[in-house]
């Protein structure tokens, strides 16, 4: 599933990546995201991720490592957890874009390729799908918000 | 295999709310089990106690009384499609009905599971939407009424609150000049799109028309701006406003590119079913 | 805050019923499935675990004359009622039923899978409805599924059987 999201932040670009590599603030951002660590600064975190559709409740203790950075404009990372109570493993392949625009905005944009696979894919495609682009949305919302509210 | 649970056998709805409250997210009702065992089959959920209420008394009735027809919780399937009540009254609820998953399913399965399970790809709710039915909630210190439109939040999820049971469904009588059709759409075992139609016929004229859809989206919906388009105008113009009124309710059914087909082939289809239900409701 | 999963002690329930026409008495847990109390327990195994789902119907079973899906019934449920297998089908004596004279005569199975089901789902269609037409037929065995015959040998085994059952043989 790939998803593509964009949205324009009222600050410097600068601020945004200083941003990004706050991986408290960074984290506080990403909806159902709890307990992140810096294992090596710049390279490898992990996190935990948590959601929840209905009664159905999903734990992924998730690694995250950034392969590519380009300061100020790029990063490409990799997300991977698994699932073993239910039996289902994620991956997201995140591209990350930063574009600086005229009076002090920013274009932030990513495209996220998530999949999932094991038993939690075959029985809720539509509702993965759904649920992934809900929180991207929030995700790309609450950056905003943040870098905004902070002046 | 299941993982061990236990079984509590509640005799009174006001045990059974009681037992809710106290026991919260680790008891979960269990009626039919249709969809319920298959989750916990897969390891999806897991609860330590399951509450069956099959032996709550008078919540498998089917009753014409006060002007609505009444439906008990736990009717099956099954005895919806055999009662002659709703198969006079309600022939497109009585075809839907008879029309639910396999005949396994129809035996096991009751018409009160199916709404509050809430999964996106039932038939049940999305006609009880058009037909204006309220669904009556129970728990230990009250009785309150839903309407069917305000039931479903997203998908498994419905505006139950923790301790209340589902106990009855009621469907306002219909008259000489109400009309209705559900027909569904899908080639997996679920279907895939499902809308519902039902309005009053009037020398000519439709009133009171109202729209779901269903399947496609996370949870089924009204669709009025669809139902303006229909509403007040008489047969003819109305039928020149189906293919815009399919149009917009395809809009609205939030369907989502996934294995049950694309977003676009999902919201042409339900133009194509509501084409249909209306030829079957006038007919 | 969940409380984490206590390991929760055995409940025993007492479960009585007739199965194939004699008494059955023997405790099961609550989450026991009546598939594998039939199958693993009771050692009846021509209901089979097929897709585990509830829509193929391999492991179909009657009870009280009505059809369920084994893999997805808890086996407390059948408490107090009557369970029929397709062991249970033929007389004492060996006799066959007629649905399953017919399906030998017509060819209506081939790996014979989906066959036990197929035969309790036919029974629980003829019982209900004597002389059903092809749409009718077609409408109640919709969630009985084959991969070997394509279904016609099946229609045909199952309205030859309605019809030698209406003639009273």
């Amino acid at each position: 599933m790939e998803f593509k999201k964009e949205v324009e932040i009222l600050v410097p670009r600068e601020k945004v990546w200083n941003f990004i590599w706050d991986v408290d603030r960074f984290i506080a951002c990403v909806p159902g995201c709890k307990e992140a660590k810096t294992i090596e600064a710049g390279k490898k975190y992990s996190a935990t991720m948590v959601e929840k559709v209905g009664p159905f409740k999903v734990e992924f203790p998730t690694s995250i490592d950034v392969l590519e950075r380009e300061e100020l404009t790029h990063i490409k990372a990799q997300a991977s957890g698994a699932d073993n109570k239910i039996g289902s493993r994620m991956k997201v392949d995140l591209d990350v874009n930063l574009r600086e625009h005229a009076d002090g905005k920013t274009m932030l944009g990513f495209v996220a390729t998530v999949d999932i696979l094991g038993k939690l894919a075959a029985l809720g495609h539509g509702i993965i799908k759904r649920k992934a682009d809900q929180v991207l949305d929030e995700f790309a919302q609450a950056v905003k918000k943040r870098l905004e509210g902070e002046g | 295999m299941l993982r061990r649970f236990r079984l509590e056998e509640p005799e009174s709805v006001a045990e059974a709310s009681e037992l809710l409250a106290r026991l919260g997210e680790s008891a979960k009702v269990y009626a039919g089990g249709t969809e319920l065992l298959l989750a916990m089959k897969e390891g999806l959920i897991q609860y330590e106690r399951l509450i069956n209420v099959k032996k709550l008394k008078g919540l498998s009735e089917v009753a014409a009384l006060d002007g609505m027809i009444k439906i008990g919780a736990l009717c099956t399937h099954h005895e919806l499609e055999k009662s002659s009540l709703v198969q006079q009254k309600l022939p497109s609820l009585h075809k839907l009905e008879q029309n639910v998953a396999n005949v396994r399913v129809r035996q096991s399965g009751t018409l009160g599971g199916n709404l509050c399970f809430a999964e996106p790809h039932a038939d049940p709710g999305t006609l009880l939407m058009a037909l204006g039915a309220k669904l009556v909630a129970e728990k230990s210190s009250g009785t309150r009424e839903i309407a069917a439109e305000d039931f479903f939040v997203d998908a498994y999820e419905t505006s139950l609150q923790a301790d209340e049971l589902l106990t009855e469904i009621r469907i306002p009588d219909p008259t000489d000049h109400s009309r209705s059709a559900y027909l569904k759409f899908g080639y997996l075992e679920r279907p895939s799109v499902g809308v519902a139609l039902a309005f009053n016929l009037n020398g000519g004229g439709l009133s009171e028309v109202k729209i779901a859809v269903g399947c496609a989206g996370p949870a089924p919906r009204r669709v009025p701006e669809a139902e303006a388009l229909l509403n007040g105008k008489g047969r003819e113009e109305a039928e020149r406003n189906l293919a815009q009124a399919g149009a917009v309710a395809g809009k609205a059914s939030q369907a989502i590119t996934d294995l049950h087909g694309s977003q676009d082939y999902k919201e042409h289809i339900v133009g194509v079913l509501l084409k249909r239900a209306f030829q079957s409701a006038v007919s | 805050m969940a409380k984490a999963m206590t390991k929760l002690d055995a409940q025993v329930l007492p479960l009585s019923f007739t199965l194939n026409g004699r008494l059955q008495e023997l405790d099961v847990e609550p989450h026991e499935l009546l598939l594998d109390v039939v199958r693993e327990r009771l050692g009846l195994t021509g209901a089979k675990r097929s897709c585990d789902v509830q829509v193929c119907g391999a492991c179909t079973l009657l009870v009280d004359g009505r059809p369920v899906s084994a893999c997805t019934t808890l086996a407390f449920e059948v408490r107090g009622r009557s369970v029929l297998t397709i062991e249970g089908l033929a007389e004492k004596d060996g006799k066959l039923h007629p649905l399953q004279e017919a399906f030998i005569e017509h060819g209506g199975f081939q790996c014979g899978f989906c066959t036990p089901g197929m035969i309790l789902a036919a029974k629980a269609l003829l019982d209900e409805n004597p002389a059903p037409s092809e749409a009718e037929l077609k409408h109640f065995m919709h969630g009985n599924i084959c991969r070997c015959t394509g279904y016609k040998k099946i229609i045909e085994s199952i309205m030859a059987a309605a019809k030698k059952m209406r003639s009273g043989s």
